[in-house]
């Protein structure tokens, strides 16, 4: 047995013709927050409902605690806990009575239920109906259901889609104390790379139905080469100038860049451009963000 | 299973669902008590031989639209509670089968159809007692008008609970259940291997039995079917 959780291997879905997702092999370890990030139509949640048996894969392989999921799924199941995309419930029923038609089904003992209802300090407000809950409360509550049945993987996409500020932090707190605590790995989803950036401990990128990255989130910030800007008067032709004299730089937004440059070749272009009598007004690193990274990646995938 | 029909139970809390299966069978009796009310004398002419089984075939033959299109919005209703808020994705994220899922919806739709029929007999009994119609209860034939129009509906439990959970507009079923219902209502010359008339009991045999175990079968049939189809697709 592998020490992975979730080992995915060339899964592939097709919708039609179209290959929503394509040849991913996702691996994620124990005690893990694994951050699946995408663009919007990347893949994300069709990935997550492959990995929880709601849809069939059109090829590829799935294993997670290494059992296959065409042959275990229930046992898979039931030691994970997930949340698809925007909450489900019962509208009609209170956050209470919605938790105990789930724990019925999880046969675990009744104490769980205001065990997870205070996880999520939802205890005050257990006996109303959820229709009359905000989104934030939804969220919880179904992030409640997904701590039930004492999972030991939990998968959520996108938990803090439309929620505010506080809401966001909450969540995320949340999320990160999961592992320390109660040891259970996580994978969550999500389009913006700042969330995942401040809660993951490994990364997935996903574009296009192609995992394009996978690896650990400061290797994704090691990513972030830097790069020098020089600003001068009359680009255009220090550009030429420098071009002439064998150096390469990029001209963007009235600046010249140099990508990957050691301090040598920054200072002879410095030198070659004080020489040939242009004016120098700055000469800046730039760090790429791990936004821009992200968006490169995506990018190169072709576009957004 | 228990644990699953115990969780739909309690998902059926505060919904108009049980309010419509005490509906049916107390609008069935409500209009029979008027039928007979105001045709007293000639009702009472008509079967003089034998009163009871006089009221029992009237109530049987207003029963049969009324579990029809009852069947029909149950159905819906059931699958509903799970479309509503996309909650298929939940419920089958969860470590029960598929198959005990729609077996779940499937029972519980049986099992208040069930519920509705047990009262129309009840309401039977009482309205028959308040026309002072005897003590002489043929509840034999009472059971059997009652239910057997329930059993042999079972293929359309079996298409309707399919259709209501694999199609998630629900205007869909419902309005495929009403049309059934009514040509149900026009089908006693139909060729009696139609299911639509198998609820009318009528067939070339004068054999109720006959129609009830042509419903079952198929039915059953038809179940294994639609699990088959619910099984293999992918989870809205
Ligand atoms: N049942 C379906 N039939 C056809 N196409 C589908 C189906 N489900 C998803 N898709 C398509 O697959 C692509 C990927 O969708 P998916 O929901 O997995 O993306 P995502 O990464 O979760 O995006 P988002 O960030 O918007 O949630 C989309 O282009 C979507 O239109
Ligand atoms: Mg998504």
């Amino acid at each position: 047995m592998s020490d992975f959780i979730i080992e995915t291997s060339r899964l592939t879905k097709k919708f039609g013709s179209r290959k929503v997702v394509d040849h991913v092999d996702l691996k994620v370890k124990k005690g893990e927050i694994y951050g699946f990030l995408g663009p919007n139509g990347a893949g994300k949640t069709t990935t997550i409902r492959m990995l929880l048996g709601l849809a069939r894969p059109t090829k590829g392989s799935i294993q997670i605690f290494g059992k296959d999921i065409r042959k275990e799924k229930l046992a898979i199941l039931k030691k994970v806990g997930s949340l698809v995309e925007y909450p489900s419930y019962y509208g009609h029923l209170s956050a209470y009575e919605n938790l105990e038609a789930v724990r019925i089904l999880l046969d675990v003992p009744k104490s769980r239920i205001d065990e997870v209802l205070s996880i999520v300090r939802l205890t005050n407000d257990a006996k109303r109906p959820v229709k009359g809950f905000s989104l934030g409360m939804k969220q919880r509550l179904g992030i409640a259901t997904a701590l039930l049945g004492n999972p030991e993987l939990l998968i959520l996409d996108e938990p803090t889609n439309g929620l505010d500020p506080s809401g966001i932090i909450e969540i995320r707190e949340l999320i990160k104390s999961m592992p320390k605590e109660h040891g259970i790995t996580i994978v969550v989803s999500s389009h913006l790379l700042s969330e995942i950036d401040q809660m993951a401990t490994q990364v997935g990128i996903i574009s296009k139905g192609r995992m394009i990255f996978q690896d650990s989130i400061s290797t994704l910030r090691a990513q972030s080469t830097s790069k020098i800007k020089l600003t001068v008067n009359d680009v255009e032709s220090a550009w030429k100038t420098l071009l002439t004299h064998g150096y390469t730089t990029d001209l963007s937004q009235n600046n010249l860049f140099i990508e990957n440059g050691s301090d040598e070749k920054v200072a002879e272009i410095v030198k070659s451009l004080v020489q040939n009598d242009y004016s120098i007004y700055r000469v800046e690193e730039e760090r790429k963000s791990l936004e821009e990274i992200f968006l490169e990646l995506t990018g190169k995938e072709g576009g957004l | 299973m228990m644990r699953v029909m115990a969780s739909e139970f309690i998902k059926i809390r505060r919904k108009m669902i049980l309010f419509l299966v005490f509906l049916g069978p107390i609008g069935v009796i409500g209009l029979e008590a008027v039928n007979f009310g105001i045709r007293y004398d000639w009702l009472t002419g008509v079967y003089k031989d034998d009163l009871w089984r006089g009221l029992i075939g009237e109530v049987a033959m207003l029963s049969i639209p009324t579990i029809l299109i009852g069947l029909t919005i149950l159905t819906s209703m059931i699958a509903n509670i799970e479309h509503q808020t996309n909650a298929w994705k939940q419920l089958l994220a969860l470590p029960i089968s598929k198959t005990k899922v729609f077996t779940g919806k499937f029972l519980l739709s049986v099992l208040l159809l069930f519920l509705s029929c047990l009262l129309l007999a009840s309401g039977t009994v009482l309205l028959g007692l308040l026309l002072k119609f005897g003590t002489n209860i043929p509840f034999l034939y009472l059971f059997k008008m009652c239910f057997f129009p329930c059993l042999a509906s079972l293929p359309f439990i079996a298409v309707q609970t399919w259709l209501a959970i694999t199609i998630k507009n629900q205007a869909i079923p419902l309005t495929l259940g009403i049309i059934g219902a009514i040509v149900s209502m026009y089908s006693m010359n139909f060729p009696d291997w139609v299911p639509l008339k198998w609820p009318l009991l009528l067939n070339d045999w004068d054999k109720p039995i006959y129609s009830v175990l042509a419903g079952l079968v198929t039915g059953i049939l038809l179940y294994f079917m639609s699990l088959i189809d619910f099984n293999r697709r992918d989870v809205k």
